[in-house]
């Protein structure tokens, strides 16, 4: 019985499919470096011009904006407030929370920049009935708090992006190929930061986080990219950048399964926490390209004009 | 096979989270006692906080609801009832007038705590009002809220001073349950209470000029209810006595008072009393007590309301948030609420089930995944056992220091979870590589990315934890613990494992 396995194990390769076999990865890899680039550029392009348009480079919910976010249980009718509160609070904004198994409605969720003493009270008049905290909660954010909230989180991330380029520096030693990583890392973000501006989603606190988490999560990719092509000496330079595809990809796509769930099965609450999950998947879907388009056409490059392969 | 080291350190970590997560709890029958007021009867005979109700008078308790319909159908009308009380800690006899000023909850399924965003509760922030507190004017103003709060009687309450990535301070109040209806109020009002007769100040709240206020019995109650306009008015009174200091104030200034000429019981100057710089009430002095060392006054008040009920509950609530000033005085600066959040604990419930689908989804799509790579049951099987045991190992580190998880720490947990699977993938590809090497040296080389990826994330997370006030402090903990725990336990665990597989 063990005697199988081992032979399994340590038997004859078997001749696997050869994907790309006959691809060559030579004569393209310059321009799959520009394929990112693009969209890259698309994203700033875009960022920018919203940040023109609007001030800042993100929606912020009011967690990062201040105000008040109410969240009503149950199954409450949004058209019946909707027109009403409108008229009232311009900036009146609604999500619906509903169970992923029944689809019923869960919550409504109802968001404005004023404070709770102003909105509540019209609510309940509309409602007909006063809200507690067995049918709803009510979470107040000060301007200037969420003012000094946002300021700290982009100062954090910033500070994170300084740290863990760092980390890499340190790891590799060499410039162009960390470098290569911290571009990566940094497309990374700003790619999925111009799609959830395109989607018109609110950021919160918490996902300002996962972009930090984004950071984290995308880098080890990139780390074995590296380290395969510039650490190891077995089989040629593409063999071992195929090879790094080939296990670098299969992680992403897990961590993709891991997150995705959460964010379309997860629906109760609280939102901001799917919405960790969304970041995280637009991330890890940019890292696919970032990861194994760019930062492996620098490696390639830099590889053959040191000599290595 | 013979068990290596690093699996037997898994085995015992495993072990130790489930001791630190304790799921038999779950088991257990009774009621928790959250808080017990304190100086009451209840806390006079020894009921503390954490003993677990199991019975009272003879009747079993196992749920909120048993406690609940126990003391609703006991009939306390002025005199003494006995209650007989066993808890895991004894047994405790009461005789009192009132049920015991405890509150209890169900007993708590396991060691694992959850977050207010979860169980529902309030959770403010507080700064001063136009200016900004250094570390240790907000530790005293957290002393003197604590105070405020337990004398008000809310019991369940967490104060902490907090700061964030810019150096601000603030007071973080949390209550768990039931949120007091005037907590805003409790909160922000300074609380700056003063007698004064024309301008000169008799006495002010505080322990330095009142020795004691009357809370129950004949030294304080609800004088009349009446139809007032087009609701009701309900006037309070209630006894102080002052500080010998303060009462010979009070007699220096009446000295000088004459007699009222149109109502010759009374003084001519009354006794205004100030709450906030706002005049509450103006009491008549009675001519005796011109020039009189006396160190009793009587306050009065009231509370109006639509019905008879709502203004005898506001007259009632007025008088404590009134004693409690008086008590506690006045709070040293102006005070702002700069975030507050009331959580209904409904949508918790819900939200918790569906972690646990979850849960069951990712483990179904992921063991998928990886049979369809690696076909071999062994390998699926371990880097799933391998992936629950440290988000497994997170949670019990998280009961161990007692973490409330939050959303952003479950968020923390899975994404942790995530970076796991990446590792053992890369130990997995790692060691089927490169046959031509030894499997140490392969396993070795996928350590250094695995080790590099630790640091990273690490790094991106560290900031998280005085940004914004630590409010997502949760997410970056429970992400540190799980990727510490990978690499320091279950990775090398993992390595072994596979390393056996291999031979």
């Amino acid at each position: 019985m063990e005697e199988e396995k081992k032979q399994a194990q340590n038997g004859p390769p078997k001749e696997k499919k050869k994907l790309f076999s006959n691809f060559n990865y030579d004569k393209y890899y310059r321009l799959f470096f520009f394929i990112p680039i693009i969209i890259l550029l698309a994203s700033l392009i875009y960022l920018g011009i919203f940040y023109f348009n609007t001030g800042d480079i993100i929606y912020k919910d009011v967690s990062l904006s201040g105000g008040t976010s109410i969240t009503i249980n149950g199954e409450v009718a949004q058209s019946q407030l909707e027109a009403p509160l409108k008229e009232k609070f311009p900036d009146v904004s609604f999500t619906q929370l509903e169970d992923i198994t029944t689809r019923k409605q869960i919550a409504l969720i109802i968001e404005s920049s004023v404070s709770p003493e102003e909105l509540q009270p019209k609510i309940e008049s509309i409602l007909g009935y006063s809200l507690n905290e067995e049918n709803s909660s009510v979470e107040f954010t000060g301007a200037s708090l969420s003012r000094n909230f946002y300021r700290q989180l982009v100062f954090a991330l910033i500070l994170s992006f300084i740290l863990i380029s760092i980390v890499i520096l340190i790891m590799f030693r060499t410039f162009i190929p960390s470098l290569a990583v911290i571009f990566a890392i940094f497309a990374d973000i700003a790619m999925p930061l111009a799609l959830i501006n395109i989607f018109e989603i609110k950021l919160s606190a918490a996902g300002i986080a996962a972009f930090l988490m984004l950071v984290g999560y995308s880098v080890d990719t990139d780390i074995l990219l590296t380290s395969r092509a510039l650490k190891s000496r077995e089989g040629t330079l593409n063999s071992r950048i195929f090879r790094a595809f080939k296990t670098g990809s299969f992680m992403t796509l897990t961590a993709l399964v891991a997150v995705l769930p959460a964010f379309f099965i997860v629906t109760g609450l609280p939102d901001s926490f799917r919405q960790i999950f969304l970041i995280l998947a637009l991330g890890l879907c940019a890292d696919l390209i970032n990861t194994w388009f760019t930062n492996a056409s620098i490696i390639k490059e830099y590889c053959k004009r040191k000599g290595i392969n | 096979m013979k068990i290596g080291l690093r699996i037997w350190i898994l085995i015992i970590v495993l072990f130790l989270a489930f001791l630190s997560i304790a799921p038999w709890k779950a088991l257990e029958k009774g009621v928790y006692i959250r808080s017990v007021e304190l100086n009451s009867s209840a806390f006079e005979m020894g009921l503390r906080q954490g003993q677990i109700i199991s019975s009272i008078d003879g009747k079993s308790i196992s749920h909120l609801e048993d406690f609940k319909e126990t003391f609703s159908i006991k009939n306390y009308s002025g005199e003494n009832v006995k209650t007989i009380i066993i808890t895991d800690q004894g047994e405790f006899i009461l005789f009192s007038n009132e049920s015991p000023e405890i509150i209890v909850s169900e007993i708590p399924k396991s060691n694992i705590k959850t977050g207010l965003d979860l169980s529902g509760g309030s959770r403010a922030f507080v700064k001063a009002q136009d200016r900004d507190l250094s570390s240790s004017e907000v530790n005293d103003l957290v002393d003197v809220v604590s105070n405020r709060l337990n004398v008000y009687g809310i019991l369940d309450v967490q104060i902490y001073p907090i700061f964030d990535l810019e150096g601000n301070n603030f007071m973080l109040v949390e209550i768990a349950g039931a949120t007091p209806t005037d907590l805003r109020d409790m909160l922000s009002s300074q609380g700056k209470f003063e007698a004064k007769i024309g301008n000169e100040t008799v006495f002010i709240g505080g322990e330095k000029d009142i020795a004691s206020v009357s809370r129950g019995g004949q030294g304080a109650y609800i004088e009349t209810c009446a139809i007032s306009g087009e609701g009701y008015i309900c006037t309070f009174r209630f006894s102080i006595f002052l500080s010998p200091e303060a009462a010979q104030r009070h007699a220096d200034i009446t000295q000088n008072i004459s007699i009222n000429l149109t109502n010759p019981e009374y003084l001519s100057e009354k006794l205004d009393l100030y709450l906030d710089d706002k005049l509450v009430d103006s009491l008549f002095i009675g001519k005796d007590l011109k020039g009189r060392v006396t160190t009793q006054v009587s306050i009065s008040g009231s509370g109006v309301g639509e019905t008879r009920e709502e203004a005898y509950e506001d007259a009632e609530n007025s008088m404590k948030k009134l004693q409690t000033i008086l008590i506690t005085g006045s709070l040293p600066y102006k005070l702002e609420i700069v975030k507050l959040d009331t959580i209904s604990p409904t949508l918790g419930e819900s939200f918790t089930k569906n972690i646990i689908l979850l849960g069951a989804i990712v483990f179904l799509i992921i063991s998928t995944l990886l049979f369809i790579k690696y076909k071999r049951i062994k390998i699926t099987l371990s880097v799933i056992l391998t992936m629950f045991s440290e988000a497994f190992i997170t949670l019990g580190v998280a009961a161990f220091i007692s973490w409330n998880l939050d959303a952003p720490s479950i968020a923390g947990i899975i994404a942790g979870m995530g970076t796991g699977i990446n590792d053992q993938i890369l130990i997995l590809d790692e060691s089927v590589s490169n046959r031509h090497i030894s499997l140490k040296e392969r396993i070795k080389r996928a350590f250094f990315i695995i080790i590099g990826a630790f640091f990273t994330i690490v790094a991106a997370m560290l900031p998280l934890f005085w940004a914004g006030a630590g409010l997502l402090k949760g997410f970056a903990l429970t992400t540190i613990i799980g990727v510490t725990v990978g690499i320091l336990i279950t990775r090398p665990a993992f390595a072994e494992i596979i390393r056996k597989i291999g031979d």
